[in-house]
């Protein structure tokens, strides 16, 4: 594997994914061409005006209108080049993007996420639609969805505060008690991918991970056709624990 | 003056000389003493942290047995928790802040100011007594039947009430944050008002050294802040003493319901301006150094000490910066975000004049000077890192990574520790009266900068890679395996860093014995400090100076005195 390999992230898998790695990139550009110029003062000031090589110094408080002048300047090519440009972007990624979740009346997979100590909890609707009803899909650890459709998330945690990251999708949500947190994402390629805790959760926090397995449709109604049979025929629904989920837009 | 006139008689025993000591001097050097230990303590830690990331699962040598008997010298993973969660106590807490701001604002403020001392000897004393209790509790937590706190530094509930962590430690924890914030409270309300009333005659704002400056705002927002951040762990000691519901909700509150996400607040309500009452004392200090050892006036002194100003400011808008992953309101986030950004401006306004101060000067690299410049790199990582944060889609990915933990050590650790260095280095002859050895000093600059670099850029290379903070095995995922050879990288940076602390350990205590003796001015500066013999006498001042000119007074081509520069006490030469 080669360096470059090793230190980049991982694959994009969603379609806003690229937005954040081309702001960071920018970022990265534009910290670089000004770090260059603090070396370059640094080093080269160094070099140029050490005590051996210069004895007379220029006295001055830096306060003729020149240098005032040149210090604004610097200031204002930071705010315009750097703070101002990534604001602006950022701003627009959010509002366009991951801020603009589906509509009502989308077609998208949805599902309900329970954090808990140390482990993820997913729930689909089952086959009535509806959620926490007794039909409902419920698994843990493995996260089925199918690939170029919507899906949304809506997370809560049972004991401490946990954070959903999909590292492949570049985005990640704090799952906390009391709360209904949300997020969605848009899956572009098939596989298998990694689901992390992002927020430490405990002594276990490190083995709080998932799996995200990406379908095809055809593969995505197949599995959860079968898990809907499963879960009619299997779900304890005398157990109240396992209605641990709300009405999909309830908060 | 009316304090002119009190004077006592300069203490004779041990204990009234070196314990309980009302000289600002002494309580600085107490503050120092305190400080190093803990950052001996905490930089174990962090070895102990670095050697689990790039060995999972392997013994940590030589002490390992010793400490971990129970794993045949492997970090359990609770323990694991312990060792981060009280490094970042410990090095934010008990070391940074006790050096910078206790020992170098004790020591320095009333001498640069030309004080006879602070104006409450006693809640100076105080001060100090009560950070000992506070040392003492979260030492002691460590040794409670379930061990120390182990919700990470930032004890976000509910992690850390009893639904996350029975046993005393979180309890001790907070008690000691508490405790130690009852603390330094006492010692900024001291240094504001030493600064506001001790000045010496003829001393305006903009007379004093760049070193106050940085002292004084930082004592500000200590002021205002900390008392914050004990409201929040008093609460949080509440919810898990006397089982009120503050930070709790959801399924684990059973009678009524609070909100974990409020602490959040309340937390980074402090803990943002945290961040600048860690590093202003450190970046005033440096705008003095780079025009003590450039030989030149400071550039822009008064827009640096307003930039300060600005930023001290600014610092208490921005703090929702940390709590974008919350899903607070996108209005709240936009804001937060906006106001982050505009930080930049009076930074690049320092960096800029800090290069200025350079330019056409005549440059000796002293240590301190080495330290100071190192000071400009890295916070220059630092602070260009900090975009990347405050920008609300790239936070999304890199909140709570690796990115994170480096940035914030190239912004506190490392540029505290080098300003600290710095300072330390400048001011021992002041203190001891005996000098420092250079060339272990440049030996010392030289490995901790690669050593740190090392650490530092690593973290931030591993995080936007995806790897995530406060794991105990990151390996276990698939798409972290990849980056096992670069943790390796880190942790041996890590080790080089801290075998370079060698070198200063031993130079500073043979100099306090063995160094050299001090000549009265050994870096040719102006500052009130070098008028009076080293170490200065009870109560420093014989007569009260008068000030005349200002602390920069370098390279005037009208001085026909001899020297290069000119004592605060000497009127400007024209």
């Amino acid at each position: 594997m080669s360096w470059l390999e090793r230190i980049s992230p991982p694959d994009i898998i969603s379609t806003n994914g690229h937005l954040i790695d081309s702001l960071f990139t920018y970022t990265t550009i534009m910290a670089c061409i000004f770090f260059f110029f603090v070396c370059l003062g640094l080093f080269g000031f160094s070099w140029k005006y050490s005590a051996k090589k210069n004895k007379v110094v220029d006295y001055t408080y830096g306060n003729r209108k020149k240098q005032l002048k040149m210090t604004l300047v610097i200031g204002l090519l930071v705010f315009v080049l750097i703070d101002l440009t990534i604001t602006w972007r950022s701003n627009n990624d959010m509002i366009n993007e991951f801020w603009n979740f589906p509509k009502q009346d989308e077609d998208i997979t949805k599902v309900e996420v329970l954090a808990q100590q140390w482990m993820w909890n997913f729930r689909y609707a089952g086959a009535d639609g509806e959620f926490n009803t007794g039909d409902d899909v419920l698994t843990n650890h493995d996260l089925h969805i199918p690939v170029g459709k919507k899906v949304e998330f809506r997370i809560t945690s049972k004991d401490v505060i946990h954070s959903l990251f999909f590292p492949n999708a570049r985005i990640k949500v704090d799952a906390m008690p009391g709360r209904i947190s949300r997020m969605w994402f848009q899956p572009t390629k098939t596989g298998i991918y990694d689901i992390a805790c992002a927020e430490m959760c405990g002594t276990n926090h490190y083995k709080m991970q998932a799996k995200l397995y990406v379908h095809t449709q055809e593969e995505f109604d197949e599995w959860l056709s079968e898990a809907q049979h499963l879960a009619t025929i299997g779900n304890d629904t005398d157990n109240l624990d396992n209605f641990w989920g709300w009405k999909w837009g309830d908060k | 003056m009316t304090y002119a006139h009190g004077k006592h008689a300069a203490p004779t025993t041990f204990l009234s000389k070196y314990v309980f000591s009302y000289d600002h001097k002494v309580i600085g050097k107490q503050f120092l003493w305190y400080g190093i230990f803990f950052l001996g303590v905490g930089g174990m830690m962090a070895l102990l942290i670095r050697w689990t990331l790039a060995f999972p699962g392997e013994a940590f040598p030589v002490l390992g047995n010793l400490l971990f008997p129970h794993t045949n010298g492997i970090v359990p993973p609770d323990t694991y928790s312990m060792l981060f969660t009280l490094h970042g106590t410990i090095m934010i807490f008990f070391a940074i802040t006790p050096i910078l701001i206790g020992a170098f604002g004790n020591y320095c403020i009333p001498l640069m100011i030309g004080a006879r001392d602070m104006a409450f000897p006693l809640f100076n004393m105080l001060s100090f007594h009560i950070a000992v209790i506070s040392g003492a509790l979260l030492l002691g937590s460590l040794f409670t039947p379930m061990g120390g706190a182990a919700g990470g530094w930032t004890s976000y509930p509910t992690l850390s009430t009893l639904v996350g962590s029975p046993g005393a430690g979180q309890t001790l924890w907070c008690l000691s944050i508490f405790v130690l914030g009852v603390s330094s409270t006492m010692g900024a309300v001291n240094y504001i008002t030493t600064v506001i009333c001790f000045r010496a005659p003829g001393m305006g704002y903009f007379d004093m050294p760049l070193t106050i400056w940085g002292l004084w705002l930082t004592a500000i927002l200590n002021a205002i802040f900390l008392p914050v951040l004990g409201a929040g762990v008093i609460l949080l000691t509440f919810d898990r003493v006397f089982g009120t519901t503050f930070f709790l909700a959801g399924a684990a509150a059973t009678s009524g319901s609070g909100d974990p996400i409020l602490f959040q607040h309340v937390f980074w309500i402090f803990g943002h301006p945290e961040v600048y009452i860690l590093i202003l004392p450190a970046w005033g200090m440096v705008s003095d150094f780079l025009s003590f050892f450039a030989r030149k006036p400071a550039f822009g002194a008064k827009a640096t000490a307003l930039s300060m100003t600005t930023i001290t400011i600014l610092s208490t808008l921005v703090y929702g910066h940390h709590m974008f992953t919350t899903q607070m309101s996108p209005l709240l986030t936009q804001t937060f975000m906006t106001l982050t950004m505009t930080i930049s401006i009076p930074s690049a306004i320092l960096f800029a004049n800090w290069l200025g101060t350079l330019y056409k000067g005549s440059i000796r690299f002293d240590s301190p000077m080495l330290f100071s410049m190192g000071v400009v790199f890295v916070f220059g990582l630092g602070g260009l890192t900090g975009l990347y944060l405050g920008t609300v889609s790239t936070d999304l990915y890199l909140h709570d990574t690796y990115f994170v933990v480096g940035h914030f050590h190239y912004t506190m650790a490392a540029s505290v520790l080098l300003g600290g260095y710095a300072g330390t280095y400048f001011w021992f002859p002041k203190m001891f009266g005996r000098m420092m050895d250079e060339t272990l000093a440049k030996i010392h600059f030289w490995i901790t900068m690669i050593g740190l670099n090392g650490v530092f850029m690593g973290m931030m290379v591993v995080g936007f890679a995806g790897m995530h903070r406060r794991l105990y095995n990151p390996f276990v995922y698939e798409f972290l395996e990849k980056l096992i050879p670069i943790n390796k990288f880190i942790t041996y940076s890590a080790l080089l860093m801290g075998v370079g602390q060698l070198p200063f350990v031993w130079n500073f205590v043979y100099s306090l014995y063995k160094g050299k003796k001090a000549p009265a001015n050994p870096w040719e500066v102006g500052t009130l400090e070098w008028t009076i013999p080293s170490p200065p006498i009870h109560y420093n001042f014989e007569e009260i100076p008068t000030v005349r000119c200002g602390p920069h007074e370098f390279g005037n081509p009208k001085l026909t005195n001899g020297r290069d520069f000119q004592y605060q006490t000497e009127e400007l030469v024209e």
